[in-house]
């Protein structure tokens, strides 16, 4: 069981960052409009809340946010990532949210130190 | 001129690398009209040769490169990013493309391996 503890530790947990981000997004934007005038404000406020709940979990990571928010209009978003790591200790997750007028996505990269 | 010893600290050079993104754009999307089809195919091109390109540097680096394409619809797109990490030796870079259907927007991480 000790073991298991540790390994806890220093992996990146996917489903514990899925949760945090959620509820990053869902507090920050809610069911508001796109807003223009708003948005800076918001993409700014995901992203460095986020990143102050991932490091309360006080994992030995380096991490990396990001996030994107686009109005929905039609218009074709593709995004794609590739990363140069460590398989055994390394990871990243991406979550997808969206309400009437609005997509988010944020990616969260973790690079075990 | 001194020679680089190898227990110097390396760190990032968002210039490089953004001259090594700026070619592998150039090289997929350049003179093409944005298609829904194809669009698969540019991010995956694009994140992969980047990729490849950062790692042939030979820098004691672990690199992270994200794409996003997106067709000239009028629709707003805001991105953000935000890092924790070792800010004397790690550092990120962006690109920010256009052509007359389509902007592009690539972002590098780099994140020193401690050796």
């Amino acid at each position: 069981m000790d073991e298991d503890q540790s390994a806890e530790e220093t992996t990146f947990v996917v489903e514990e960052i899925t949760t945090v981000i959620k509820e990053t997004v869902e507090s920050t934007i809610g069911n508001n409009s796109y807003q223009h005038s708003k948005i800076n404000q918001w993409t700014s406020n995901i992203v460095e809340l986020s990143l102050s709940q991932l490091t309360k979990l006080g994992k030995p990571f380096k991490y990396i946010v990001t996030c994107i928010i686009l109005q929905k209009n039609g218009a074709g978003l593709h995004t794609a990532s590739s990363c140069f790591w460590d398989n055994s200790t390394d990871g990243s997750c991406t979550v997808r949210w969206e309400n009437k007028t609005i997509y988010c996505i944020v990616s969260v990269f973790g690079l075990a130190i | 001129m001194e020679e680089y010893h190898s227990g110097d600290e390396v760190s990032f050079s968002p210039d490089e690398a953004s001259n090594v993104v700026k070619e592998c754009i150039e090289g997929i999307i350049g003179g093409v009209d944005y298609s829904q089809n194809k669009v698969n195919q540019w991010t995956a091109s694009i994140v992969e040769h980047t990729l490849t390109q950062l790692v042939k540097q030979g820098k004691p680096f672990k690199y992270i490169v994200n794409c996003a394409v997106m067709q000239k619809s009028g629709a707003g797109l805001h991105t953000a990013n935000s890092c924790y990490w070792d800010t004397t030796t790690d550092g990120s870079c962006t690109v920010r493309w256009e052509n007359r259907t389509m902007y592009c927007v690539v972002s590098v991480f780099a994140v020193a391996i401690a050796l």
